[in-house]
């Protein structure tokens, strides 16, 4: 056994003793087959993962005021921007970069995605503002909120989406963030992250104690935590059932609580969780507050639905533009031109302004309100997940190549 | 103690064991009467004629392991390896029967030049080579005689005569003349002993028997070789070879001392991986290929893995504890990666290699027979099959022929694994075997065969095929039974299993079938087997120190011409 062998009470997926024993007291396979859930308990990695959105802004009329532009587009769409009558293309795109360096880098001197705080909102990044506009995801503050109504308890005055079935009061701020963004489309690159996840990147892991029945549990212990192994796939790339996974023994990266199977769909009570996640080798963490599931029991065992909270506005500029906390695989501050490359690059690339989405988003913000401020300080994000049927260890296990990512 | 024929017999395990047992017969008439029975039929070698000396081609992994014992275990090989060929269901047979063609044999150079390479290269001539040269751009005729003596017995597993010594030192000189470099010299002097024959090849020789006029033995080279490929799978080593030069291996005594030494070094495990691999065809395991769709959890990685699985258990059931042989095929005693895991569907805590478990009670899982090193190799790219099974079962752990089906079967029925009318493979099989020309082989290998039903194509198990309940039940001789653990059970509880592991091991030890008159001498194998309560190593001593074992025959080949052989033989001129 890799590393400390010592086994945590928390051993789960049905493992018990199984493994300091070497005699599984979990299901055996013909059990597997025939109840997903031996002993009440059950083990899952996630297999698919994307934020839950809405159908693309083109189709639905969420963005009556255009789609979000970045610099480079901002440029060009400038008079100095125009390309001159001769100008080679090769000149023009030098001016552009140069263009989108200018307009990239705020009146102080400083780069705006290393420090939005020195920009200001940006009128050509555009947010859902259409009427009516359906949106995945679930009830997260407990009521329909709407703008100039009185906002639940700790939240701010927003206002929720319909459902994709027509569901009430759906909080997603993040959709409204970026549902006119054109990476976050349908045919763009923002929302295909869990590519990553396919690489061995990071993995999430889920368990089940005390499932009764599949349709009906009263009283369900869930554990939702970062995995320490990476995803394990077929030949054809898809993640394997009944793999066997490691839970990540930081404590920030562990997280309990308390559900119910009712009708065959689970329910959790809040709980704050955070996963890792890797752009470009910076090591970043995505955290997601009050975060609960939202699934449906299938009889394979496996689960589907969602996964949401409230992610601080904060740490979701770092994790998802500014990657300004990244670490390498050390743990120790990634390298400044990388962050600074990849942020960069990625504005460009994807067509945003950084202090555009930071600014959006501190406007959006709808929960964990400041009392002292009356600002909401994080903002609703809803993953649309399916999980698959894992072993899940609590044992410290290494990867066989640890030692190239401290080189 | 010493039997009847003289020869020395170490104390077994179980007959401790039976020692122990006699002791408390006071108290237990029924034990009493199984100490009796055991000592009544304690099993005496019997006179027997041997079969004539061999030619045998080392196979990959004494080709390897000879190669690790010589130069270190971390020499690169780099040269590929045919495929050996299968003879009396062994490529340890085989190995007495073909050629090395062209291309095989450009593999051993390739090989050769390498391996020559790198004992001279500068990183390792300090350690690899006896001796230092006067100068490295002129010959050092001494340095390189003792190059060639410290190399040459070992390589050719005997001394070598003085005009091999000479012609490899001319070798070393000429290409020191070339190549201007004296160790340059050696690597191809060294080179030209890996590939000549007597490397290659174990050649067995002959003298005459002092002790019977008018026949012949093996000399004492031939015969300490026999016994270290059979104990170590390698080369002999110095201390083999010594007690051969001493004449040694002539005596009982020296013959068991030897034996013993060899099954108590860990190269002994070693010799038991290797005739298992080669029992269980391991060596065409790689090419294994499944439907990733089908099967999306088997991987090369779960290939590798599984053959590893099935051999840690053998060692360890058979060589570490040692236990019966039989228990293999009921033990639930297990190792696992987490690649295999995901096709057990059981939990594999380590991630970085190997974890002793177990298969759980009541899954239908116990012994080799219901590893994924079976069920998946005996089975098609996308579905299980109840035949391929049956027919491994009978052929590889029975010792019993099961013919190849006629050119013009039709196999529709049983290949559509997805009819919905015949959802369960011994629906197919019992529509498959109306053709009378079908049933015969059918009878003997379906009844067990489709009692593995209840694993797929890779192993894992299954309650149902295409919506149906798997029925497992099964018969071997009559005996009924259920599903894997029940065949299990019954492979274990079979007489034949233990005489086929002796027939293959004494094969594999010979490279030839036993001969009609040598039928007695492996009743008594079987006997001794038996009494030692069935543990391999046992077994394997016994044929080491068995007169048989080394004993030769050659009916076909005139007196005169072995006589002339072998006085030449004697004298040294081999060449």
């Amino acid at each position: 056994m890799d590393g400390n062998p010592a086994m945590r009470q928390l051993v789960l997926c049905a493992l018990a003793s199984a493994i300091a024993a070497f005699v599984p007291t979990l299901a055996t396979a013909a059990d597997t087959l025939a109840n997903p859930f031996p002993n009440g308990e059950a083990g899952f990695i996630v297999s698919k993962i994307a934020y839950a959105l809405s159908k693309d802004a083109k189709d639905t009329g969420a963005c009556p005021d255009g789609m979000t532009q970045g610099n480079i587009e901002i440029y060009s769409e400038s008079a100095e921007g125009k390309k001159h009558d001769g100008e080679s293309d090769q000149d023009y795109s030098r001016r552009q970069v140069q263009g989108f360096q200018t307009l990239s880098t705020a009146p102080n001197g400083q780069n705006l995605c290393m420090n939005p705080e020195a920009g200001s909102p940006d009128p050509h990044y555009k947010v859902v503002t259409g009427k009516n506009i359906p949106a995945d995801g679930i009830d997260l503050d407990g009521q329909d909120s709407h703008i100039g109504g009185k906002p639940a308890a700790n939240t701010c005055a927003h206002d929720d989406f319909r459902g994709l079935n027509g569901e009430k009061g759906v909080d997603n701020q993040f959709f409204r963030l970026v549902g006119c963004s054109k990476s976050y489309q349908s045919t763009g690159q923002s929302n295909t992250y869990e590519i990553a996840m396919y690489t061995g990147e990071w993995a999430i892991l889920i368990t089940l104690k005390g499932v009764k029945d599949l349709k009906n549990s009263p009283n369900v212990e869930v554990g939702i935590y970062a995995s320490a192994d990476p995803i394990q796939l077929s030949p054809t790339r898809e993640a394997l059932t009944n793999a066997t996974y490691a839970i990540d023994q930081d404590p920030r990266f562990r997280a309990t609580t308390h559900g119910r199977i009712v009708n065959g769909v689970l329910t959790t009570d809040p709980v704050d969780v955070r996963f890792h996640w890797v752009v470009n080798s910076i090591h970043l963490e995505r955290p997601l507050k009050e975060a609960r599931l939202h699934m449906t029991v299938a009889p394979d065992g496996s689960l589907e639905g969602i996964l949401a909270g409230y992610t601080p506005v904060e740490e979701l500029y770092d994790f998802a533009y500014g990657f300004r906390n990244g670490k390498d695989g050390a743990g120790k501050p990634a390298n400044l031109r990388l962050i600074s490359g990849s942020a960069n690059g990625q504005a460009r690339v994807l067509d945003h302004t950084c202090n555009g989405a930071y600014f959006a988003m501190k406007q959006l913000a709808d929960g964990d309100r400041d009392p002292k401020t009356g600002q909401c300080t994080s903002i609703s994000t809803q993953y649309r997940i399916k999980a698959i049927p894992a072993f899940v260890v609590d044992v410290v296990t290494h990867s066989g190549n640890e030692t190239l990512d401290k080189q | 103690m010493s039997n009847m024929s003289g020869q020395i017999r170490k104390p077994s395990a179980a007959r401790n064991t039976l020692g122990r047992l006699a002791a408390c017969a006071v108290l237990s008439m029924p034990l009493m009467g199984s100490v009796a029975v055991a000592q009544e039929t304690s099993p005496t070698e019997p006179q027997s004629a041997g079969g004539p000396p061999e030619v045998r081609r080392l196979t990959e992994s004494q080709y390897r392991a000879t190669v690790a014992d010589i130069f270190g275990p971390d020499m690169p090989i780099v040269g590929r390896f045919e495929h050996g060929l299968r003879a009396e269901g062994l490529l340890a047979v085989g190995t007495s029967q073909a050629g090395i063609s062209t291309f095989s044999f450009e593999q051993y150079d390739a090989s050769a030049r390498g391996i020559a390479a790198e004992v001279v290269s500068e990183k390792r001539r300090d350690q690899l080579v006896p001796c230092k040269p006067h100068a490295e751009n002129s010959f050092d005729a001494a340095c390189a005689k003792q190059f060639v003596e410290h190399y040459g017995p070992i390589l050719f597993r005997r001394p070598l005569t003085g005009e091999e010594i000479k012609r490899y030192v001319r070798t070393a000189q000429a290409a020191q003349q070339r190549l201007g470099n004296f160790y340059q010299g050696l690597q191809f002097a060294l080179a030209g002993m890996l590939v000549s024959p007597d490397f290659l090849v174990r050649i067995e020789q002959v003298v005459p028997d002092p002790k019977h006029k008018g026949q012949f033995r093996l000399d004492p080279y031939a015969k300490a070789t026999r016994l270290s490929y059979f104990l170590t799978n390698s080369t002999p080593d110095a201390e083999l070879l010594r007690a051969a030069g001493a004449g040694e291996l002539d005596t009982d005594a020296g013959l068991a001392h030897q034996a013993d030494r060899l099954i108590a070094s860990p190269h002994f495990e070693r010799a038991v991986r290797a005739f298992f691999e080669d029992m269980l065809e391991f060596d065409t395991f790689n090419e294994l290929a499944k439907d990733p769709v089908i099967y999306p959890a088997f991987n090369s990685t779960v290939a590798l893995d599984a053959q590893e699985q099935t051999l840690r258990t053998i060692v360890a059931d058979l060589v570490t504890q040692p236990g019966d042989y039989r228990d293999l095929f009921t033990t639930r005693d297990t190792y696992l990666t987490r690649a295999l895991g995901a096709v057990y569907r059981l939990p594999v805590a380590t991630r970085n290699g190997w974890e002793k478990s177990q298969y759980p009670a009541n899954s239908g899982r116990e012994g080799i027979l219901t590893n994924i090193s079976f069920l998946a190799f005996y089975s098609h790219p996308g579905r299980s099959s109840s035949t391929l099974r049956g027919k491994a079962i009978r052929q590889v752990f029975l010792c019993q022929q099961i013919p190849d089906p006629p050119n013009n079967v039709d196999f529709s029925v049983v290949q559509d694994s997805s009819n919905t009318k015949m959802p369960t493979a011994r629906i197919r099989l019992e529509a498959h075997r109306t053709s009378p020309a079908c049933a015969g082989c059918h009878r003997l290998m379906d009844p067990l065969g489709l009692t593995m039903e209840n694993f797929d194509g890779v192993g894992t198990f299954r309650a149902q095929e295409n919506g149906a309940p798997i029925d497992a039940s099964g018969t071997l001789d009559g005996h009924e039974f259920q599903g894997g653990d029940g065949l299990g059970q019954a492979i274990h509880d079979s007489p034949q299993t233990p005489r086929c592991l002796v027939d293959k091991m004494y094969r594999s030890a010979s490279g030839r079938k036993a001969t009609p008159d040598e039928r007695a001498y492996v009743d008594y194998l079987n006997q001794t087997f038996k009494a030692d309560g069935y543990r391999v190593p046992d077994l394997m001593r016994a044929i080491a120190v068995s007169r048989s074992f080394y004993a030769i025959s050659m009916p076909s080949v005139s007196a005169n011409t072995l006589q002339h052989a072998a006085v030449h033989t004697s004298n040294g001129d081999r060449s």
